[in-house]
């Protein structure tokens, strides 16, 4: 049980549960003391020691009742009764099963042991001609079959399924070369050459072997499903992340929209917690003369309890434009998703969203969901690009408020459709600034060509980055939120 | 602590929690029966309401044991959490023996040699009688242990959360002075979190994770049932019905189990026998504490009397 307590914890790891060796060892003391009786327990008990939120716990759940069901249901379900034996009219094969087929509302519960007796004797009857037959009913597999002994099936399942390395399993289209693989363990094949040789004989058993066969198929079959799940759905879950995080924003597909949502908001989490632990990095500032005289008046005037000016911090501002013209749009959702998911840590924002014209949508982003806003953004500004008059509306709306704390983060291709850049515009918005940042999402390479104005404008900032991809927007934001400090 | 008969298993825990008013999940049981057998602290997350900190006083009730409570709060330090010196006392000492110290360097020839007699008196103003304990480090000191609430701990800074790493981990406090202060005997530890910000991956690690959500009908009623008594069990299945329906709303602050007594106390108070519209609106300021929840539920108010009407019916 430990072992399987272990391959369980790797399984939790890969769905991005965070488990050190000390909560393992946590897990294996809450083991001992709930024991393997009491199945809710136990889940609780795991729970309790593993899963350390929210939404680690609901992960928590879904392996465990995947991983530990896999492992009853086995026994339950072994060669349960097939299709096409309900089909053909027949008894299932395995009503012999004291419990389960009854919950089923199975009607011929009562003559089960004999259908499951009769087709030993068809079958011991067949045997006479066929030698394949005999074989078989005098190895291990068909007997348990029609003893229908779960426990040494599944066994052997198992079995057979490490030996064939059934838990480096990471592609479904490998599921088939698997399943084979632990038939071929199991001894499936001395099952199809008897079945062969009794279609060869024309015999009347053959029907009712080949049921079992394909019982014993589709039982192998379910095992390698649960099992894919198991070991490849994380793993290739957080393939699929890495993949996302490095693909062209503009590249990425809608039905893929919810899942780097969802990404970006894992990535804001995790810079928000490394960068709101250094937000107090000075507790004590000067000391306060007066308040540390007026305590001191209690102690005979000795200055025992010191008062300490707590540094004001500079209010922080910052101000985002995004141009939200068809080309860009969709990187300048993906900035703002994550300006907006880091409010906890982020100073003051302010968003501004242009085209032809420029217009603030910092309201927007309040009282509507991220995404709705994002659409009313495109809807209101979206146009031509004009840079030149998006500038001007700038200006106008808040160039006085820039001061030395601000810091401007501007979105867009810088292509210009030939107008009038007014880089005067952007000069004095990078005097008057902290820190002017250009997050282009064209390469370096097309900076400049055609009607790109990224060139001249670069001269106007402090730094200006490529930002095509997830990764390159972590980064940049991660730069931003160290500069603040 | 891991041999109390009152924790013996997990639901003897859950029976004696009953017994004291506390109707407790099997998942809250086995926490608490966890902590005192593998000697780790609980942290109890949840919204506001449902019961955490009530859950360190009902198991500081049963196993008769004191509650040392720890509230958090921006600023909150380790002079105020964990120890601080009696400077007014020892002050006040110095001056009283101002004039013994004559007489005791009395013959001393030279500095060297009165320093050197002073430092045959040792530390005698850091020493324990000159310590005043604060919660954590009085936690430690209680010879039978203690049951240890450290509450509302998101409210608390980064640094108070490395301090506290020492003493979930190893039950002992480190005073420079006097050297490494080891607990009595383990005190039963529930440090409990609003979620206002994520608690540090360290601290996490050290503890069993509790969450505590908003309970299921049936829970819901039986707590009613210990906490309210006289109330009818036909209003009761109404009235648990209506808050899990005002649940399902969009709010500000849904109402929590805390309400739902409060609010089962006052239509006591108010002898009634059956919700209705009237009484609702009356009395939905016990149960939301916001005007615009109140007026969100206000709107659905009739729908939600149906279905709880309903489903009490289906109950009974």
């Amino acid at each position: 049980m430990q072992s399987s307590l272990l391959r369980f914890i790797e399984i939790l790891r890969s769905h991005a549960l965070p488990i050190s060796p000390a909560e393992t060892l946590d897990a294996a003391a809450a083991l001992d003391c709930v024991g393997y009786g009491d199945r809710s327990m136990l889940r609780e008990a795991l729970a309790l020691t593993l899963a350390k939120s929210e939404r680690e716990v609901h992960t928590f759940y879904y392996c465990f009742d995947r991983f530990f069901d896999q492992q009853l249901s086995d026994f339950h379900t072994d060669p349960d009764e097939s299709g096409e034996g309900e089909a053909q009219g027949q008894p299932p094969t395995d009503t012999a099963q004291p419990e389960g087929a009854a919950g089923e509302g199975n009607g011929s519960m009562g003559g089960g042991g004999g259908a499951s007796g009769a087709d030993a004797l068809e079958l011991a009857g067949a045997a006479q001609e066929s030698p394949a037959l005999a074989d078989l009913l005098d190895g291990e597999l068909l007997p348990a079959l029609l003893e229908n002994e779960r426990g040494t099936l599944s066994a052997a399942m198992r079995r057979a399924g490490q030996e064939a390395g059934l838990q480096n399993i990471r592609l479904f289209t490998q599921k088939g070369q698997y399943t084979r693989r632990i038939l071929d363990a199991l001894g499936e094949a001395a099952i199809r050459d008897a079945v062969i040789e009794l279609e060869r004989l024309d015999s009347d058993a053959q029907d009712t072997l080949r049921r079992y066969r394909d019982v014993l198929r589709e039982q192998v079959r379910d095992f390698v499903d649960q099992q894919y799940l198991l070991n490849a759905e994380g793993h290739n879950s957080a393939f699929m992340d890495e993949l996302l995080s490095k693909t062209r924003l503009s590249n990425i597909d809608r039905r893929h929209r919810d899942r780097v949502q969802e990404q970006v908001r894992r990535m804001a989490r995790r810079l928000a917690s490394r960068h709101s632990a250094r937000r107090r990095p000075v507790k004590r500032g000067q000391l306060h003369m007066g308040r540390t005289l007026r305590s001191g008046m209690a102690h005979d005037g000795i200055l025992f309890r010191t008062h300490w000016r707590s540094r004001k911090r500079d209010k922080a501002q910052l101000l985002a434009l995004c141009d939200v013209s068809g080309s860009v749009a969709a990187y300048a959702g993906f900035l703002l998703m994550f300006l907006y998911s880091l409010q906890d840590v982020l100073p003051r924002t302010r968003s501004f969203a242009f085209s032809s014209h420029l217009g603030e949508i910092s309201d927007l982003f309040r009282d509507e969901s991220l995404e709705r806003a994002i659409e009313l953004a495109n809807w209101r500004f979206g146009g031509a690009t004009d840079y030149g008059s998006s500038l001007r509306d700038f200006a106008q709306l808040a160039l006085d408020d820039i001061n030395r704390n601000t810091s401007v983060i501007i979105l867009g291709d810088a292509r210009n459709n030939r107008g009038n850049p007014e880089l005067d515009i952007m000069r004095s918005i990078y005097q008057r600034s902290k820190q002017v940042i250009w997050l282009n999402p064209e390469s370096r390479q097309a900076w400049g060509t055609g009607d790109s104005e990224m060139l001249r404008y670069q001269s106007t900032c402090h730094y200006a980055a490529p930002c095509g991809n997830l990764e390159q927007l972590e980064r940049v934001v991660d730069q931003l939120l160290k500069s603040l400090r | 602590m891991e041999d109390r008969t009152e924790l013996a298993n997990v639901d003897v825990i859950e029976q004696g929690f009953a017994e004291l008013g506390y109707i407790c999940s099997p998942r809250i049981a086995t926490a608490v029966f966890l902590a005192a057998r593998l000697r780790k602290p609980v942290l109890v997350e949840g919204p506001p309401g449902v019961g955490k900190t009530e859950l360190a006083k009902t198991a500081a009730t049963l196993l008769d044991l004191p509650l040392v409570r720890l509230q958090c709060y921006e600023g909150l330090d380790e002079a105020k959490a964990l120890y601080e010196w009696k400077y007014g006392k020892q002050l006040l000492y110095t001056q009283v023996l101002k004039e013994k110290l004559g007489d005791l360097l009395q013959g001393a020839e030279g500095l060297a040699e009165s320093v050197e007699r002073l430092h045959g008196f040792g530390d005698v103003f850091y020493s324990q009688e000159f310590l005043e304990p604060r919660p954590l480090l009085q936690a430690m000191e209680q010879p039978a242990g203690a049951v240890l609430l450290i509450d509302e701990i998101d409210k608390s800074d980064h640094e108070f959360e490395s301090l506290l790493l020492e003493i979930l981990s190893d039950y002992q406090v480190s005073i420079p002075e006097i050297g490494t202060v080891q607990a009595q005997s383990t005190p039963l530890v529930f440090l409990t979190s609003n979620n206002t910000r994520d608690v540090s991956d360290a601290l996490k690690r050290r503890c069993l994770h509790l969450h505590i959500p908003f309970p299921s009908v049936d829970l819901e009623e039986r707590i009613l049932q210990s906490r309210v008594p006289d109330l009818q069990a036909n209003l009761r299945h109404q009235l648990v019905a209506f808050v899990h329906g005002v649940r399902e709303l969009d709010l500000k602050k849904q109402p929590a189990i805390s309400e739902t007594i409060d609010w089962a106390r006052s239509l006591l108070l108010l002898h009634a026998s059956e919700l209705d519209e009237e009484l609702l609106r009356s009395t939905l300021n016990v149960l939301l504490k916001f005007e615009q929840d109140i007026e969100a539920a206000g709107a659905e108010l009739p729908g939600l009397l149906r279905e709880s009407a309903k489903a009490a019916a289906g109950r009974d």
